[in-house]
């Protein structure tokens, strides 16, 4: 049991929002480490981009040490405390589907922006051309990837890793845009059932702002 | 030293290129870790891509398992040979600057397959409002790192690490295309000449096949 005189002081700053810091946040939450959730407002973005080391947040400072890239971020902190996955294979594997995840949401951007109003576009028909085929083959590699797993409530391993929060988060956010958007992937929704009904993440998802 | 018994048998499945799959190699060559560099024709990858669990390449076979994703390969083996940092929060950092390269890569993309004759387009145009950009934003970002951290030859900490090697790579790339895109950048450039001066490494840029990218 460490002394909380032990413990670093973290701080993550990003915006108003889940986005590329939610995961960070539930981590925080789950493994009960106290931080500070510092939120920024988009309109005063301009007074800290120059603090941050890549122009970008979040950044996680780390007894005021700071450390750039949600991905680099999010994976220091499962490995602090123990949401990494339980072997050197069991975090590459982690880690290739996470940025996999990541070229699959580049990949939908033209759809994304218009979702959450960033730009101007046919709702309908950048979800046709870039949501669902891109979904379609992504997913279809968690669908397999939950079902070779056993369905145990996690795409790798047999615990809680980063990796789920990721996916859990962000069919939350497509089915806001689309409901019914993984209906087709049924073993990817139990999973993320069984995510979310972890109790302290349970509990945040209630309570967040 | 492991016995070599011990050891699992690495099999890295990329193109005959320097590209996503360099990083890796060079691991397994500062390792001295045998490894089967296996090369895999174009003409012959439409066959094979289902083979491939993402059907995408590089994919590193560990005793047959597969493990997709240039960064996520590169990470594993340098976990497993020691160049991932001295600790939990210069790992972190080198994992931020390989994604950021990773990052810079996707910039430079819509110039790369104008320049490589992948698509339709003028060249200087490319260069000029895709690339130019693309290296003075990510390679401030990078130079600054090197000097925040010392200028010691490393962009983290004072031992190589893969991201040393990553970045090394691109630069050698780019300038083969571009010569002198990183003569602003004296400290990134330091790195580079730290990483091809290890003997290792010196060997192997002279024999290894030679490639565009």
């Amino acid at each position: 049991y460490l002394s909380l005189s032990n413990m670093p002081n973290y701080k993550l700053t990003y915006f108003e929002a889940r986005g590329f810091a939610e995961v960070s946040r539930q981590l925080f939450h789950l493994s009960g480490t106290p931080y500070v959730d510092n939120r920024i407002q988009r309109e005063r973005w301009g007074e800290f981009k120059s603090m941050t080391p890549f122009e970008k947040v979040p950044v996680l400072e780390i007894d005021g040490k700071v450390l750039p890239q949600s991905f680099a971020i999010a994976r220091y902190i499962a490995r602090e405390f123990g949401f990494a996955g339980r072997s050197n294979l069991e975090a590459a594997w982690i880690d290739a589907y996470a940025d996999q995840f990541k070229d699959y949401l580049e990949y939908i951007r033209p759809f994304f922006k218009v979702a959450i109003g960033a730009s101007q576009g046919d709702f309908e028909q950048l979800k046709k051309e870039f949501a669902e085929p891109n979904r379609d083959k992504f997913f279809g590699f968690l669908e397999k990837l939950a079902k070779d797993n056993g369905l145990n409530g996690h795409f790798v391993g047999d615990s809680l890793t980063w990796f789920d929060l990721l996916i859990a988060d962000h069919i939350l956010t497509m089915e806001n845009f689309v409901p019914g958007f993984l209906d087709a992937f049924p073993a990817v929704l139990e999973t993320r059932e069984k995510i979310v009904n972890t109790p302290k993440l349970k509990e945040w998802i209630e309570k967040r702002p | 030293p492991v016995s070599l018994l011990a050891m699992p048998s690495y099999k890295l499945n990329y193109f005959d290129a320097r590209g996503l799959g360099e990083v890796s190699r060079q691991l397994f060559i500062l390792s001295g870790t045998p490894y089967e560099d296996n090369r895999i024709p174009k003409d012959q990858w439409p066959a094979l891509k289902e083979k491939y669990g993402f059907g995408t390449l590089p994919v590193l076979e560990v005793d047959g398992k597969q493990i997709p994703q240039s960064l996520a390969i590169a990470r594993y083996l340098a976990k497993e040979f020691g160049f991932y940092g001295a600790n939990a929060f210069e790992a972190a950092w080198v994992d931020a600057l390989a994604d950021q390269a990773k990052d810079f890569l996707s910039e430079m993309r819509p110039y790369f397959v104008i320049a490589m004759g992948m698509a339709e387009g003028d060249k200087d145009k490319a260069k000029a409002e895709i690339a130019l950009p693309a290296i003075k934003k990510h390679f401030d970002l990078f130079e600054k790192a090197a000097k925040d951290n010392g200028s010691n030859g490393h962009f983290v900490g004072s031992k190589l690490s893969y991201v040393d090697i990553l970045i090394s790579e691109f630069v050698f790339s780019i300038d083969s295309f571009m010569p002198g895109s990183f003569d602003a950048f004296p400290t990134v450039l330091a790195v580079r000449a730290k990483v091809t001066s290890i003997p290792a490494i010196k060997e192997w840029i002279e024999k290894r096949p030679k490639t565009v990218t």
